[in-house]
């Protein structure tokens, strides 16, 4: 099948029972690998990609469900190498520690923002609820996401 | 008689890194007085003062983050190889048995490479890896899996204390199932203290399993394909400690085992050595000759790497009306399955002249526990904090006071005032007995202090390299758990050359740098950064040296600063960073450092306070807000201090509220083995974070701190809990029914 990812199709030989995540960690050639497997079952949110924009855990997606579908990964959010808004307020503001759970987190304030640029921080912390971090970086990422959200409405 | 030449002080304010020192100077056979301009560091290495640093002691931005937002960070679980197999190991659903296993149905699977026996047939802990399959991809291994055909017969088992305990129970350790530990202090002169005593408590403080939950799971990537060398990827705290079992079992020489840590995915004490999945994939690779990628999935994670011991205290302390503590007798109990757990024993922290205590570890039928950040260290604060708290509301005086009155050293004074500050201690009304709040909800505020070492030794080899072409790295096999050692190992020879973190090269994580400490005990700052300052610093004498050679020049008359080289002697005198690398020979230069005691120091304290809110109808806590206070002696960086400070507190905070592994004790099934039943902190958990950074602590030597943050935050908000409505809940973590019974409510 062909997986519309980053932009570019990409073929990939898949199962039918094979996930999103599996077909973009270790089925596709070049395999991408930012969208990381941790609790396997949707509950954690390290998986995360956008399907049309949209946050998807992919390890609940069947790759066969997406096809023809937009797909976006962490590797995604900055082609030009350029970073995007949120992803330097996460560098600035040290939204990280180990960064296992950091691309989740990324995707899903880069689709969260670009809707709801003037979010609160209570709203934020609702948006990332399904994102987990172990090393306890939240309060590093709700600063970055308020910066990186009026940045993306003073460009609005 | 000498004459001095320029009367007063020095002739001026001196550059980054030097210093005037008056000496005398033969001038035509007339001994004459001068100042001269020499490094601080003239006698070694020292941290510059805190206000001359130019990169440390100041937020610097991970050097890594860039890569880590857009996924190019590379950790073992993401290696891919060409021909690489992917592992999966079968974890044993009964706690104690043998068993037999048919691998023929798995190895005849199309893409299923190899399925091996792991465990001999006999299972000794409810989880254990008893067999292991390889596949072209995941979903063949997870095939493989399934088609093994596995008859178990369940032994006899113990999984609670009891059991553990009771007659004619199953023989677990070789040395019995209960093991005494050292008794301490002195029982008669103990009691005779507490019947003394104004006020005495008597109770029992239990804690629960808890669990890493490391992101990425353990595991490593092994490429061996046969011949005479193997590199392992591994997801570790310890680089170097993974090669001589890898080796051992691919049956090669330790040097031919390169191991390599770009980036690993938290390990909070839990990921050293080559580990259990490890070991199986370097059996999978050597039977077919092919790499193998072997992470635990979640259930294994669960399963068979370890977690925090669980425990039991029996305390009974007394005090005089003041609150000052004069009497304890502690009896303790460590569960850490097929591992001893750990207890640091009590008193703990806090000053009690007449204590006793009897310290054992309970052994049973379930993984072994291990190290995990601060091992043991929350387990006795959330007991002691608990029966200081508990004496301060008997005797009706301030618990904040009561603790400053027991404790001798005056940091922690300090740090309790800060913390007591911060979170309006002074304005919050129920400070000696505990509120009741308004029928619905109740506020409450609660306290407790840490201590750790986090001194360093001389293990570190660090290179720092400069070439001709301006190019400066710093190599050291070191790895990165994610606390920010990449970033300071090159903010550390940024510093010392006048340059920014960013023309700094760190290369770490791999076995053919220089030697490095694993990261366990906080230990790695004070390892690693007085090694990285002192090959920095000879780096930069040899550099000098041949810059002023190059331009006939006395490099004492140079110095790096600014970007560049400055030279004293020359009032147009300057080169640019490039300008003077060009003077280096082809070759470059490379200076090696060693650990230097000067630069590293010992014992951090630290003091948390938290704000809840109790709803009195459900028994639902919410922390409302945490501070902590910490020291560090030398602060290299603010930012990623914050961060491992916010990190100490949510994890406390998971401690305190959520987390607990729920076994069957009967049937021995593992209930909460994903990531959905056992809860760790996400972001709706997250109260208002204040991480400070005691700056009143001037010590110029760098300290490890990661550990101390994570020990108080449990018993402060487990106090907090108690101040809002007077629940005492003696066990963790602090579930509503748990708040609603001790309130009497159900």
């Amino acid at each position: 099948m062909t997986l519309l990812v980053n932009g570019e199709e990409r073929k990939v030989v898949i199962e039918p029972r094979t996930t999103l995540l599996d077909a973009l960690r270790i089925r596709l050639e070049d395999p991408l690998t930012g969208a990381k497997p941790v609790c396997e079952r949707g509950t954690c949110g390290a998986c995360t990609v956008l399907m049309d924009g949209e946050p998807v855990c992919s390890c609940l997606v069947l790759a066969a469900d997406a096809e023809g579908h937009e797909i976006t990964t962490v590797e995604g959010l900055a082609p030009k190498g350029e970073l995007n808004p949120v992803q330097r307020a996460m560098c600035k503001h040290d939204g990280m520690m180990c960064g296992f759970c950091t691309p989740g987190i990324t995707v899903t304030l880069t689709a969260y923002l670009e809707e709801n640029p003037g979010a609160s921080r209570e709203e934020i912390k609702e948006a990332l609820s399904g994102n987990y971090c172990r090393c306890g970086t939240y309060p590093h990422v709700f600063e970055a996401a308020l910066e990186a959200g009026s940045e993306l409405k003073e460009g609005k | 008689m000498s004459r001095l030449l320029q009367d007063g002080g020095p002739p001026g304010p001196a550059p980054d890194g030097k210093e005037w020192k008056k000496t005398s100077k033969d001038v035509n056979g007339h001994p004459e007085e001068h100042w001269i301009l020499v490094d601080v560091d003239d006698g070694g290495p020292s941290w510059p003062a805190r206000d001359q640093m130019k990169v440390l002691n100041r937020d610097i931005q991970r050097i890594d983050g860039a890569d880590k937002v857009t996924g190019a960070a590379v950790y073992s679980h993401d290696v891919r190889l060409e021909g690489m197999l992917y592992g999966a190991v079968l974890p044993s659903s009964i706690p104690q048995g043998t068993y037999t296993l048919d691998l023929d149905a798995a190895r005849a699977i199309d893409g299923v490479e190899v399925a091996q026996d792991i465990a001999g047939g006999e299972v000794r802990y409810l989880g254990q890896a008893i067999a292991a399959v390889a596949g072209i991809t995941p979903d063949h291994a997870r095939d493989g899996l399934a088609a093994l055909g596995v008859e178990l017969e369940p032994g006899e088992w113990a999984l609670t204390k009891e059991q553990a305990l009771a007659e004619g129970a199953p023989s677990i350790g070789r040395r019995g199932n209960r093991r005494e530990g050292r008794a301490r202090g002195d029982i008669d002169s103990a009691q005779s203290a507490i019947e003394g005593s104004a006020a005495v408590v008597e109770a029992e403080y239990k804690l629960p399993v808890q669990h890493h939950v490391c992101l990425e799971t353990h595991g490593v990537v092994v490429d061996y394909k046969g011949g005479g060398e193997a590199t392992v990827y591994a997801s570790t705290q310890g680089t170097f400690s993974v090669s001589g079992d890898a080796a051992e079992i691919l049956g090669l020489k330790e040097p031919d085992v390169t191991a390599l840590v770009e980036h690993m995915g938290g390990g909070f004490g839990s990921k050293f050595g080559l580990d259990i999945p490890g070991d199986i994939a370097c059996q999978l690779s050597k039977e077919t000759g092919r790499p193998v990628h072997l992470l635990l999935d979640r259930k294994g994670e669960f399963s068979m790497v370890g977690n925090r011991s669980a425990g039991w205290q029996r305390v009974k302390a007394g005090c005089d009306a003041s609150g000052k503590l004069l009497g304890m007798q502690a009896e303790i109990e460590t569960y850490g399955g097929l591992g001893r757990g750990s207890n640091p024993g009590l008193p703990y922290i806090y000053d009690v002249e007449a204590y006793s205590r009897v310290q054992a570890s309970v052994m049973m039928n379930t993984d072994s526990s291990r190290a995990m950040r601060a091992p043991g260290h929350p387990q006795a604060s959330f007991a002691m904090e608990s029966v200081v708290d508990e004496l301060a509301y008997e005797v009706g005086v301030d618990p904040l006071e009561v603790r400053k009155l027991n404790l001798s050293d005056p940091v922690y004074h300090r740090q309790l005032d800060r913390v007591a500050a911060e979170i309006g201690w002074s304005l919050h009304e129920n400070k000696t007995m505990p509120g009741s709040g308004d029928g619905w909800t109740a506020t409450g505020i609660g306290f407790a202090v840490a201590t750790w070492g986090g001194g360093g030794r001389p293990v570190c080899q660090v290179e720092v390299k400069i070439s001709s072409d301006g190019s400066l790295a710093v190599e050291v096999g070191t790895q990165d758990l994610g606390t920010g050692v990449r970033t300071y190992v090159a903010a550390i020879v940024a510093e010392e050359f006048g340059l920014s973190v960013s023309d700094v090269t760190p290369r770490i994580g791999s076995t053919r740098y220089g030697a490095a400490n694993a990261s366990g005990g906080s230990v790695t700052t004070a390892c690693l950064a007085p090694s990285v300052k002192s090959a920095a610093w000879a780096a930069r004498r040899a550099f000098l040296a041949k810059i002023g050679a190059a331009r006939g020049v006395d490099p004492g008359q140079l110095s790096c600063s600014g970007g560049g080289v400055v030279d004293h002697s020359d009032e147009a005198g300057g080169l640019s960073w490039s300008e003077a690398c060009a003077l280096l020979p082809a070759e470059g230069l490379s200076e090696r450092g060693k650990w230097d005691h000067k630069l590293a120091g010992n014992g951090v304290h630290g003091a948390q306070a938290a704000k809840v809110e109790v709803d009195l109808k459900t028994g639902a806590v919410q922390v409302l807000e945490m501070v902590a206070v910490q020291d560090c002696g030398l602060p290299l960086n603010h930012l990623a201090l914050r961060s491992q400070l916010n990190g100490g507190m949510i994890q406390s905070l998971g401690y305190a509220l959520l987390e607990e592994r729920v076994l069957d004790p009967e049937l021995g099934l593992n209930l909460n083995a994903n990531m959905e039943d056992y809860k760790i902190p996400g972001s709706m958990e997250i109260p208002l974070m204040k991480a400070i950074v005691d700056e009143d602590d001037t010590r110029q030597e760098t300290i490890g701190m990661a550990e101390a943050a994570v020990i108080p935050g449990a018993a402060a908000i487990a106090n907090a809990v108690f101040n809002a409505c007077g629940a005492r809940v003696r066990e963790l973590p602090l579930t509503p029914d748990r708040v609603l019974a001790a309130m009497g409510r159900i």
